[in-house]
């Protein structure tokens, strides 16, 4: 599809084109450094610059480092990298509020970097300044003590604790979902894996000295809407998961301080449940003495209540509750999407897998299409909560075309699925299928 | 010279800020980190300005409709991002914009937004598309 574009856009603001030429003009260039100016520098051009060094200078584009092959494979159609503050290049989703992807490549490392986590926002007015002077976290309602705390009294005044785990968009692999349904049209990348570090909610809680019969606690950030009419982005948990000494304040994401689009100064982390429930820029938390209710619990973010949050397109579930914990899910970080192998050459097969933190047990690959899998070597657990690992060797022995599957299978049994569909295109762990062809 | 070495710090702290936020795209990664290092430590502000760019959308009927009700609170790569979808697809997107996320479009520009999203980005209706309904 064309965007038409700004032709006097500011040089930072175009982004680089993706499609398939441009992904074999990379591929074919075997001396492809792996360094990142040059991208950086192809990034930060406009669309028509961008074009006219492409075809003045062929060879500084094919400077492009090869771990952009994954990004570029990974695109069926045009996508777009752009860069916004503090971030890398990120794959492009929306700008206002800021939808960005992460580039599959990245996740060939057990934490994924600040600056490459992916983001999503729901409401235009998002926070681009924070005086941390200023700034309280504000706890109140069913509370004895209402505290005010700012971001230093967090860090000096409460114990610390730090917790690897995935974060995941519940729209992510949205654009996989057949019929296709409105909303983030995420490829794979709405996921990434990091060390928070902060402070436990119950902490927290237990100083304001919850009264009894409290029954959710709410949650509220610094975004807000463009409209009076438009609902504030405010999610609650339970009292229970509220102080179940997992759910954490973060003031620290891989030991720095968390990007402003991903939530500075601090966000909610709910270990094994879906990102909307993990509030960006966390300013307000409410003890309700009654059930939450607003438009992002009742309406929004709710899944049919049978398994796996599946219907049918013709037969729409009646019965709907909210988006709650991660399924099983794996995907695939090597081979690249429609990568070319070598007959006769090993391959490392190699992926990720996760859950809800009952953790992975087993992962599984075929090379044939799911008529036979084997077991793949899964690398040690960092943490209940984050991904992990699995690696499998893959000599070809012949020219073709391959498909290559992954399924993982968890601590309590729960596997992935074959087929899925829901109406918001939500909880996406159907088997991964990469289609890579040996020459 | 311990004074003297902190506002060194600070100066070169706050030099990586600025430099972050007047040109997002432009932040090495050594700048990265000098912004984390001063907003941790010394400078208390921490601000960002996001980038502009957004696609404009050719002339047609009802493009002022969908500037004025939909772009207002959002860029339109909200409408691009999608696959092309039939118009009864579409309309429910415009509906539920406007009675559940509380947009201000009025019954009379529903039909007429619809049928601009439908021109940029639509397809035909195959009587089987799914309604969309608070994807996120």
């Amino acid at each position: 599809m064309h965007i038409p574009s700004k032709d006097l856009a500011p040089p930072y603001l175009g982004g680089l084109i993706l499609n398939q030429d441009s992904c074999l003009d990379v591929r074919n260039n075997p001396g492809a450094d792996s360094t990142t100016g040059n991208v950086r520098k192809v990034a930060f051009m406009n669309r028509r610059r961008f074009f006219q060094v492409a075809g003045a200078a062929g060879a500084a584009l094919m400077a492009s480092p090869r771990r952009m092959t994954s990004v570029l494979a990974a695109s069926s159609s045009t996508r777009e990298l752009v860069r916004f503050p503090e971030k890398t290049e990120m794959i492009l989703l929306t700008d206002r509020p800021p939808q960005l992807e992460t580039p599959i490549h990245y996740f060939r490392q057990d934490l994924t970097p600040n600056e490459a986590f992916f983001v999503r926002w729901h409401l235009e007015g998002i926070p681009t300044s924070v005086d941390l002077r200023t700034f309280r976290l504000n706890i109140s309602g069913h509370v004895r003590q209402p505290l005010q705390l700012s971001v230093d009294d967090l860090r000096s005044q409460f114990e610390s604790v730090s917790l690897i785990a995935v974060n995941q968009c519940s729209g992510n692999s949205r654009s996989f979902f057949e019929p296709r349904v409105p909303g983030g049209q995420w490829k794979h990348g709405a996921v990434g894996n990091a060390k928070w570090s902060g402070v436990p909610l119950k902490s927290i809680l237990d100083r304001a000295q919850v009264k009894s019969g409290a029954v959710d606690v709410s949650f509220n950030g610094l975004d807000a809407p463009p409209l009076p009419s438009v609902s504030d982005f405010v999610k609650a948990l339970s009292i229970d998961h509220a102080r179940d000494g997992e759910v954490m304040i973060a003031y620290a994401m891989n030991d720095h301080a968390l990007p402003m689009v991903n939530g500075f100064p601090i966000r909610l982390i709910v270990p094994g449940w879906y990102g909307t429930y993990w509030v960006k820029a966390l300013s307000d938390i409410t003890v309700l003495p009654q059930a939450f209710s607003n438009f992002w619990t009742d309406k929004a973010y709710r899944i049919p209540s049978g398994p796996n949050g599946t219907e049918s397109p013709k037969n729409l579930a009646k019965d709907t509750i909210p988006i709650n914990r991660f399924n099983v899910r794996s995907i695939f970080v090597r081979p690249d999407p429609d990568e070319t192998l070598r007959r006769g050459m090993p391959t490392e097969i190699e992926g990720i897998a996760f859950d809800a933190g009952h953790g992975i047990r087993r992962a599984e690959v075929s090379t044939d299409g799911g008529a036979t899998w084997a077991d793949t070597r899964l690398d040690p657990e960092i943490g209940k909560y984050s991904w992990r690992r699995w690696r499998a060797a893959w000599t070809p022995r012949s020219r073709g075309q391959y498909r290559l599957m992954a399924r993982a299978t968890n601590a309590i049994g729960e596997t992935q699925s074959k087929e899925q569909w829901n109406r918001s295109g939500f909880m996406w762990n159907v088997i991964q299928q990469v289609d890579v062809r040996v020459q | 010279m311990v004074p003297k070495k902190k506002s060194t710090v600070l100066a070169l702290g706050l030099a990586a800020l600025v430099a972050g936020c007047g040109h997002p795209s432009n932040v090495s990664k050594e700048a990265d980190h000098s912004i984390t290092n001063a907003r941790m430590s010394d400078n208390p502000v921490h601000t960002i300005v996001m980038p502009h760019d957004e696609p404009v959308f050719p002339p047609g009927p009802g493009r002022d409709e969908f500037v004025t009700a939909c772009v207002v609170c959002h860029s339109p790569r909200y409408i691009t991002m999608q696959p092309r979808f039939s118009r009864s697809t579409w309309l429910s997107e415009v509906k539920k914009m406007k009675d559940v996320y509380g947009a201000h479009i009025s019954d009379e520009q529903v039909p007429k937004i619809t049928d601009y999203l439908v021109s940029i980005n639509g397809k035909r209706d195959s009587g089987q598309a799914p309604k969309g309904i608070y994807g996120e």
